[in-house]
């Protein structure tokens, strides 16, 4: 005989197991749909491009920008040049099409692993390893896998890559833990993500217009709730990582969201989103909100970085 | 998917102590030629579960590893030896299968190489 009590438990947990799945699958859809669209217009990296302030940017300018986003990245995780110190194996958590895999496998030579919960960007990921020819120097795999539940053992890692991908995940407190369980000792984790801004002393939340701007931008890309940076920096604390260190990019991505409608503008952008489906389309709607969280100091494009003790 | 990746991969099925190896189901094995890298082999030794890797060769159809690990002076000076490992490891892909949960059974399916390890009905 159940209580009333315990009826209410299992559907408070089936309702969370359902906002789960719906979630994952919404993710999947999301980029199975937008993916061949973004490459065809953008090229491999499906992240925002570093630039120096006040820069005039011109359409070229924007793939260099990104590989410029990954090498800052690294540069700010203090990993050097010294072969010596190079990581030998890598996780690019919430990979994409691989566009970081790559770039970072060949680099260092390294063994990648990639995981993305979308069969159609493995995929792919997987036919551009082959056409780049990283079978001579470096490996590359592309697995469907959940980022929450890494389908790794303990330790294996000594670079646990995050790139724009942290903003999807629905419990930040079990991906920051996956990030670091599969970190090899004396590996380094590298997050790059969507953030909204620290809360002051006195806040317990952000406004209410604040919250109303990013559950727009939620509900077009598939993202749960999000944190601020000193909430992921307080979860590294909590599992003891070392030299962790935050930064705001903000002011270094500006150029980006302008330049990602502009090229939806164009005749190519315009008829490719057209095909791509709802989900791709909602995402395309949504772009201006970006701008507007950047300018009113809502959203920050984050990089923390921290390592795991020997 | 490689052997290589086989070796790295574990059932991530909550509340099983042991998820490592996964069990291999071989539908469709391709053989793949890639350039071969002496030193990356050397490197990537160490890491390797010696045996679950023997063991999965055999699996999909090579019998030229041997059950016990070699001595890694076997892979500086013999490159016959070199060759057959780099075979096992990077040339073997399985391309239709599943991978088993040793200790479940459940069934992670494997379609045009890539596996696909997300537990949909949610373990939570």
């Amino acid at each position: 005989m159940t209580t009333h009590g315990e009826t209410a438990a299992t559907s408070t947990l089936d309702a969370h197991m359902h906002r789960a799945c719906s979630l994952q699958e919404g993710i999947a859809e999301f980029y199975d749909q937008s993916s061949g669209l973004w490459e065809d217009i953008w090229g491999d990296h499906m992240h925002h491009g570093f630039y120096d302030p006040d820069s005039n940017v011109s359409g070229s300018d924007h793939p260099a920008a990104q590989i410029r986003m990954i090498e800052e990245s690294l540069r700010f995780a203090g990993i050097t040049d010294d072969p010596a110190k190079q990581p030998k194996t890598i996780v690019d958590v919430g990979c994409g099409i691989g566009g970081s895999s790559r770039y970072l496998a060949r680099k260092f030579g390294a063994e990648c692993r990639g995981i993305t919960l979308s069969p159609v960007q493995a995929g792919r990921a997987n036919v551009l390893a082959k056409y780049e020819g990283l079978a001579d120097k470096a490996y590359v795999s592309f697995q469907v896998a959940d980022a929450l539940k890494q389908p790794f053992p303990d330790g294996q890692f000594d670079l646990v890559w995050s790139m724009e991908s942290g903003e999807h995940m629905p419990d930040k407190a079990k991906f920051v833990n996956e990030l670091a369980r599969v970190a090899a000792p004396g590996g380094t984790i590298i997050i790059v993500t969507w953030c909204h801004r620290d809360l002051g002393p006195s806040e317990e939340d952000l406004e209410p217009w604040e919250k109303k701007l990013l559950n727009r931008i939620c509900n077009a890309y598939y993202l749960p709730e999000w944190c601020s940076t000193s909430d992921y920096v307080k979860l590294l604390q909590s599992l003891s990582l070392q030299d962790i260190k935050a930064a705001d990019w903000s002011e270094r991505v500006a150029p980006f969201w302008p330049a990602v409608i502009r090229s939806a503008f164009t005749w190519k952008g315009f008829i490719s989103l057209l095909r791509s489906g709802l989900k791709a389309i909602k995402g395309a709607l949504v772009m201006p909100l970006m701008i507007q969280g950047y300018q009113k100091g809502v959203i920050k494009f984050a990089i923390i970085t921290c390592r795991k003790p020997e | 998917m490689r052997l290589l990746t086989h070796n790295m991969l574990s059932s991530n099925i909550k509340g099983v102590t042991n998820g490592f190896p996964l069990k291999i189901q071989v539908e469709k094995v391709v053989e793949k030629q890639v350039e071969i890298n002496h030193d990356f082999l050397r490197n990537i030794f160490p890491k390797i579960d010696w045996k679950a890797f023997s063991d999965a060769s055999r699996i999909m159809g090579y019998d030229e590893m041997p059950e016990e690990p070699p001595e890694p002076s076997v892979l500086e000076l013999n490159v016959e030896f070199l060759g057959k490992f780099h075979h096992a490891l990077l040339e073997l892909h399985l391309e239709e299968g599943a991978l088993l949960c040793p200790e479940t059974g459940r069934k992670f399916p494997v379609n045009k190489g890539i596996p696909n390890m997300l537990l949909l009905e949610d373990k939570v």
